[in-house]
């Protein structure tokens, strides 16, 4: 229920914010050779001749009926425009917390068996490695080795250029353009989640309980697998439930690099052209995401950790 | 039991492994057809309508679908399109056109002359920005005496008519479409009906559109017969795009991938003076008058003697282009005074213009003012540097060039939205770069940057504040001259003017770069670009 004001203090500040920013979305729009009467007119038509404050509660009241008002530069409704390109966006961050997850666990398993052996200073070196790389380097750096030396790949986008691929070959076509950037996504989030996972389970085999299934005689496998882990994912389920919504402005970045559709670019393009509609539309979309993962991830508390309980 | 543990586990890490490669060893997707051209622009365009913006990405992608009522050749010569010929009448005020009369819309209904009245009254001269503000003021109407006769009639003789007609300054829009909705929502923004040689099949947005050709275009069926323009925002990408063969063609290519491009066998490059954002462009140091610093004209023209212009184009420009040699681009042959008294590159005479305007130099350091009017001794030259990111490159080079006479030029890279807002608006700046697309006409690019009435928030208006009444009436007298002798004369005076006033620095005339697959061939760099090309399997 706190749901709303967050989502309204956050809009609030979205739009004085873009108010507020030098520029002004009629000159990026409307270019050079305009003269001062056609910069008015098209003001007036956008009702930013308006009083700020008139402004904003006009806005606050279009919102509260799920009208999120129409973009200057497409001329079309703004949840429309972002709906448009928001799949792009969830394919590629669901990917790639996929991706994340399923490598980070198992690496983090690995490095917690034997704190401080050799297998563990490979992988922390690996992950950090990884994670002090910037993301548009290793993107670009991606595309030049394995797309377009090695030729494994396509380089960019979601989809062949000019394919006629429909069902099964369209599926295919996608998933060969969107391995690359899911990867290089997850990358940055593999190198949290694997030192969550091992410094998780390294603290939880200290444990009493460990040492009594030990002690009955538990194979090691089950007492990693099955007394251990469940709870050293805890402090990681978290994570994940909190990158999630911020993996999204990662993947701007990843967005751009592999010439991805998503939400990401429309976001950087707004903001060039100040594209006031669509930005507090993406803010709205994104805070609202980040919301929700946040509740998904505390009902998911409960459901693995019986000590949490709701009333 | 220890081994066969370590077996599992080393099975299952791999198969972890395995999964991003999994889906990338998918069988590709359809390969595209042989006349299929994929060509890279490098944003959304947001929508395909170019008559009620000037925003390049718009008319880059929707010009193919669309015709002008003339077209202009290499030389900027008006050439039939929609109209197959015209008289200009009443010494230059009135301007007749006759248009074809086998034109159809893409959606089979027949093109008319009540199209051309209503794009331009209730489209053009609202919401193209360049159109209603050179041809709006000057114009008195637009009137269909038939359905195959257009009239323009002005206020006093317009010379410049016969550049501004063609698909990018007046593209002609279906009336049956727009009649009677809001143009600036309507669906047709994104389904576009057009004349043009290729016709609108979808809108993938930020990822790819696709139109196909018209074969019943009136100027012959193009060859292409699918045309797929892809969004790859990186121009670097675009580059790599065009390497892995998933592109045949770029709008423009990056000065540092163009010579690697050159020796690829797989590539060809054309040069033109068409740029996405306009025709003809000059790349301008402009001096805020405004500011004490520039009152004095010493110190405008002791700037303009420590710039070396060369340098500009060798290092940032890459060798595309030439060095400006007017306030007039050499393209606009009949304006331009190619034999001016501009400033040579010459730092002793630009130091001793500094020592006279009383900035001295202690030492080897930035200079200070001693007795300059308005600023109090002992200040030092330093001054700001507004340019859009992509235009920063030519900052870092000024400041050091400035640095040879002491003075201190800080670079400050600005966001398009906030440049547009900082120079022009605000006017808080003391010297900023713009590029100035002087398109066919003096009176489309140059005036602008001028005349004292373009003195106005207005992007890429009157940058210097440069006010002259001189230069005020040579422009009006120069706008309303139809002979070409009459006019060449008038804005040899404006370019000789203006070089002795200085409010501006013409350093570059910029060039762009298209490339394109040796695979597909007749390309032609004019908006239609693809109407003439024809490809050929790998």
């Amino acid at each position: 229920m706190q749901l709303v004001p967050t989502v309204a203090g956050i809009v609030l500040v979205g739009f004085l914010l873009i108010h507020l920013a030098p520029g002004d979305p009629v000159l990026a729009l409307a270019g050079e050779h305009g003269d001062a009467q056609y910069y008015s007119f098209m003001r007036q038509r956008f009702g930013l001749d308006e009083p700020l404050p008139q402004q904003l509660a006009t806005y606050f009241r279009r919102v509260a009926v799920g009208d999120l008002g129409f973009s200057y530069v497409h001329g079309r409704a703004t949840l429309q425009v972002i709906m448009e390109r928001a799949p792009a966006t969830l394919l590629l961050t669901g990917t790639a917390l996929v991706f994340a997850v399923l490598f980070a666990i198992p690496l983090g398993i690995l490095a917690a068996r034997r704190p401080h052996g050799a297998r563990d200073i490979g992988i922390s070196a690996l992950a950090l490695g990884f994670y002090s790389a910037p993301i548009f380097w290793l993107g670009q750096l991606s595309i030049l080795v394995i797309a377009l030396h090695l030729g494994l790949l396509p380089v960019h986008g979601m989809t062949s250029p000019g394919s006629a691929a429909a069902g099964m070959s369209h599926v295919s076509d996608v998933m060969r353009h969107l391995a690359l950037p899911a990867l290089v996504l997850a990358s940055h989030e593999i190198t949290v989640l694997v030192r969550l996972t091992r410094s998780g389970l390294i603290d939880e085999l200290t444990r009493d309980h460990i040492r009594t299934a030990r002690a009955k005689g538990v194979r090691e496998r089950l007492v990693m697998l099955h007394h251990a882990l469940p709870r050293a994912l805890l402090p990681v389920l978290t994570v994940v439930g909190n990158r999630a919504g911020h993996m999204l402005a990662g993947a701007a970045i990843v967005e751009i690099v592999f010439g991805w559709p998503g939400m990401g670019r429309l976001l950087l393009t707004s903001l060039q052209t100040r594209d006031a509609p669509i930005l507090l539309g993406l803010f709205f979309v994104v805070s609202f995401t980040v919301i929700l993962f946040n509740l998904v991830t505390d009902l998911l508390y409960a459901a693995i950790d019986p000590r949490v309980r709701f009333r | 039991m220890l081994r066969a543990r370590r077996r599992r586990q080393i099975r299952y890490s791999l198969l972890v492994a395995l999964v991003p490669f999994a889906l990338a060893c998918a069988p590709e997707g359809a390969k595209r057809g042989e006349q299929t051209l994929v060509a890279a622009i490098g944003g959304d365009p947001g929508h395909l309508n170019p008559a009620i913006t000037t925003n390049g990405g718009v008319h880059t992608a929707a010009a193919l679908l669309y015709n002008g009522l003339l077209t202009l050749d290499e030389d900027l010569q008006p050439l039939p399109e929609l109209a197959e010929r015209w008289e200009v009448e009443d010494g230059g005020a009135r301007y007749r056109f006759h248009l074809r009369r086998d034109v159809r819309w893409h959606d089979g209904r027949p093109f008319t002359a009540a199209d051309v009245k209503f794009t331009f009254d209730s489209l053009l001269l609202r919401f193209h920005a360049r159109t209603r503000a050179s041809l709006g003021p000057a114009l008195t109407s637009v009137d269909a005496p038939d359905d195959s006769t257009i009239v323009f009639r002005f206020r006093q003789p317009y010379a410049p008519l016969l550049q501004q007609l063609d698909v990018v300054e007046a593209p002609i829009l279906p009336r049956h479409v727009f009649a009677g909705s809001d143009p600036l929502r309507n669906p047709a923004n994104t389904a576009p009906v057009g004349t043009g040689p290729f016709r609108f099949v979808s809108y993938r947005p930020d990822d790819e559109i696709r139109y196909a050709a018209n074969l019943d275009y009136f100027q012959g069926a193009p060859q292409i017969q699918d045309l797929v323009l892809r969004v790859i925002p990186d121009p670097g990408m675009q580059v790599i795009a065009l390497e892995a063969g998933e592109v045949d063609w770029l709008f423009a290519v990056p000065g540092p991938d163009r010579e690697r491009l050159q020796g690829d066998p797989a590539v060809v490059l054309l040069q033109t003076t068409v740029n996405p954002g306009g025709s003809n462009c000059v790349t301008t140091l402009g001096f805020n008058l405004d500011r004490r610093w520039f009152r004095d004209v010493r110190v405008r023209r002791a700037i303009a003697h420590a710039v070396n212009r060369p340098q500009f184009l060798e290092r940032v420009l890459f060798g595309e282009g030439r060095v400006a040699t007017a306030p007039i681009s050499s393209r606009i042959a009949f304006a331009h005074a190619g034999d001016l008294a501009t400033p040579e590159f010459d730092t002793a005479r630009a130091s001793q213009l500094l020592e006279s305007a009383g900035w001295r130099r202690i030492g080897n350091d930035v200079r200070e003012a001693r007795g300059v009017p308005g600023i109090e001794n002992g200040t030092p030259f330093v001054v700001g540097f507004a340019a859009l990111p992509s235009q920063a490159k030519f900052g870092d080079l000024l400041r050091a060039q400035l640095r040879d006479v002491g003075i201190d030029l800080r670079v400050h890279p600005l966001e398009p939205a906030v440049f547009a807002h900082t120079v022009f608006t605000a006017r808080d700046f003391d010297t900023a770069i713009a590029s100035y697309c002087n398109g066919t006409d003096p009176e489309i690019g140059v005036r602008r940057t001028l005349v004292s009435s373009s003195i106005a928030p207005v992007p890429f208006s009157n940058m210097a504040g440069y006010s002259n009444p001189i230069v005020d009436s040579l422009f009006d007298r120069a706008g309303a001259a139809i002979d070409l002798g009459d006019r060449r004369s008038l804005y040899r005076e404006i370019q000789e003017i203006a070089v002795r006033d200085q409010p501006y620095v013409w350093l570059v005339e910029t060039l762009a770069t298209r490339a394109h697959t040796v695979r597909c061939s007749g390309f032609g760099t004019s908006a239609h670009f693809a109407a003439t090309a024809r490809c050929t399997r790998e």
